[in-house]
């Protein structure tokens, strides 16, 4: 079996990649008229807890069943964002579109929670979290695990090339407007600025994140082969 | 990304593909996507290596088991670092599975992959002799079909050609525009030589040699590909001599192809790929991967992964000295 505090590490990485996203998304001030909350955010915030509760048990929050009920929700979403990019843009959207990583990660983290749960209603013992599973081991189709690393990790050496490739800047567009009307013009309707909450709140930081996620969930998905 | 947009009770959802500030989108030419290709591999090494297999004993008798058929100087390492390992276990895999993590990722990012491809040699020409036992090589035991020469050394040999250096001239293929089209089509062929030599030795030309070695790696893989397994092992059972002649007569033919005019060498590399797809499915079980003991993928994708480097570019002559190739930017 892994060893518990090599786990705990990659939970405490899920945790900050948790935090980051819930700054991100206050930062957006949600409460305010024409804020912008991004969808990517919500998906990691609630991976990342998802995520350090399977990895250390002590993390867990809400039952499996909640979970993978929440994740099919967000796949259904990024399903639909997908195939909208795709008639809009083609194959390419599936390629370097922004929807298509992150329907994996939510079919990932289904695929993940049912797969724990298996073992669980067959009478296996020690289901909390990954330190403590021993019925991780029996997963039902362990193909489908190693396809979902395989294209985890994929997504992930994409991303950092682009990432190193400066395709994502730190600096941010924001919404100058209060406007739902301007907010969807898009980055034409804002101004590019800097400063810590723009560092926060640019899209360097949403892939950063999507990057730690992918390593972390495709070592989930290979150790429960 | 999408956006949620709030506005008092009214809540829209909008798409932002695409978006970003956009300074500039890198250039992906055909050696850069062979790199990110091979970062890819080295990642789900690491992420293997953390599995729980790697953390038992039965990871370090595999070890020591290398050593096995080696003469003195090759074995002595060997069974020394799998001591080594064996009393240190937890922290030396964990500190083997994060290196090879960080060698995906530096080869990935774009200002690391210089320093991430050096060390990868490094790294793998120690595993080679130190984990793999020179991959069988002098022992006897290698074949094509186990991973011969050693997976590992064909990732060493894939940084090699795919660093991030041009010579003076155009190259007919990204293999070639480091080290140079001889050097590589030199490199090419003494690889595809040695695994069709080790292809006809005893142990693989004998009557159940082959069929034995592709039904000794069902145990623990799913259902679906022990039925490939059983069916392939048997297609070849007691056919050991006539297996390994055609499948040398394959492999030399594969060596030749990339001294051959282009069109040909580009079906000789085919060739390379469909043997590579055969050699990872019936000889590798996809590295044992999905057995959970898999501490890598083996060598099949490599050679593919290699043979893709080798595919020539465009092409205005019927002979590879006369080979004009197109120019690649990018610098990486």
């Amino acid at each position: 079996m892994t060893p518990a505090w090599i786990l705990d590490i990659f939970a405490a990485i899920m945790l900050v990649v948790a935090a980051i996203s819930a700054a991100r998304l206050v930062a957006a001030r949600p409460w305010q008229r024409g804020a912008v909350v991004t969808d990517t955010d919500i998906a990691h915030l609630l991976m990342g807890i998802a995520m350090a509760g399977m990895l250390a048990s002590g993390l867990t929050t809400l039952p499996d069943g909640a979970w993978a009920a929440l994740f099919c929700v967000l796949t259904i979403w990024f399903g639909y964002r997908v195939v909208r990019d795709y008639r809009a843009n083609g194959a390419r959207a599936l390629a370097v579109g922004h929807c298509a990583p992150h329907l994996v990660h939510s079919a990932a983290m289904v695929y993940m929670f049912l797969a724990i749960a298996a073992p669980a209603s067959a009478g296996a013992a020690g289901m909390a979290g990954m330190g403590g599973m021993t019925g991780m081991s029996t997963l039902s189709v362990p193909t489908l695990a190693f396809v979902f690393a395989l294209i985890l990790i994929g997504y992930t050496v994409w991303d950092l090339d682009q990432l190193s490739g400066l395709r994502y800047g730190l600096a941010v567009t924001v919404a100058v407007s209060t406007t739902p009307a301007a907010a969807l013009a898009g980055p034409s309707a804002g101004v590019v600025s800097t400063g810590a909450v723009p560092v926060l709140t640019s899209p360097a930081i949403v892939v950063g994140c999507r990057i730690a996620m992918g390593v972390t969930m495709a070592l989930m998905l290979v150790i429960m082969i | 990304m999408t956006n949620v947009v709030v506005a008092g009770d009214r809540t829209a959802w909008r798409g932002r593909l695409g978006a970003e500030p956009v300074a500039a989108r890198p250039p992906l030419d055909a050696r850069r996507a062979l790199q990110l290709v091979l970062a890819a591999i080295w990642l789900l090494d690491g992420v293997l290596q953390y599995q729980g297999f790697m953390f038992t004993k039965a990871f370090n008798q595999m070890l020591a088991g290398t050593a096995t058929g080696n003469p003195a100087v090759i074995a002595k390492p060997v069974t020394w670092n799998a001591t080594l390992i064996d009393h240190h276990m937890v922290l030396l895999n964990a500190i083997f599975a994060t290196v090879q993590l960080l060698l995906g990722l530096g080869i990935a990012f774009r200002p690391t992959v210089r320093i991430a491809l050096a060390a990868s040699i490094l790294w793998a020409l120690g595993v080679w002799w130190f984990g793999e036992g020179l991959g069988g090589v002098l022992s006897g035991a290698a074949s094509p079909l186990n991973g011969a020469p050693g997976a590992v050394i064909i990732y060493a040999l894939l940084a090699v050609l795919l660093w991030p250096a041009d010579r003076a001239g155009p190259a007919p293929f990204a293999a070639a525009r480091a080290v140079g089209a001889p050097v590589a089509r030199l490199l090419w062929a003494v690889l595809w030589l040695s695994l069709a030599y080790f292809a006809l030795t005893p142990a693989n030309r004998a009557p159940q040699g082959v069929s034995g070695m592709i039904a000794g790696m069902e145990s623990g893989e799913p259902v679906w590909l022990q039925d490939l397994q059983k069916g392939a092992a048997s297609l070849v059972a007691g056919q050991g001599l006539a297996t390994s002649i055609v499948l040398a007569a394959a492999l030399v033919l594969i060596a030749a192809g990339v001294y051959l005019p282009p069109r040909t060498a580009s079906s000789t590399l085919v060739l390379a790929i469909v043997v590579a797809a055969f050699t990872w499915v019936f000889g590798e079980a996809f590295g044992g991967i999905l057995t959970g003991g898999g501490t890598d993928v083996n060598s099949g994708p490599l050679l593919a992964l290699l043979a893709l480097a080798y595919w020539p570019r465009r092409t205005v002559s019927a002979t590879p000295a006369t080979v004009t190739a197109v120019s690649e930017g990018g610098a990486q």
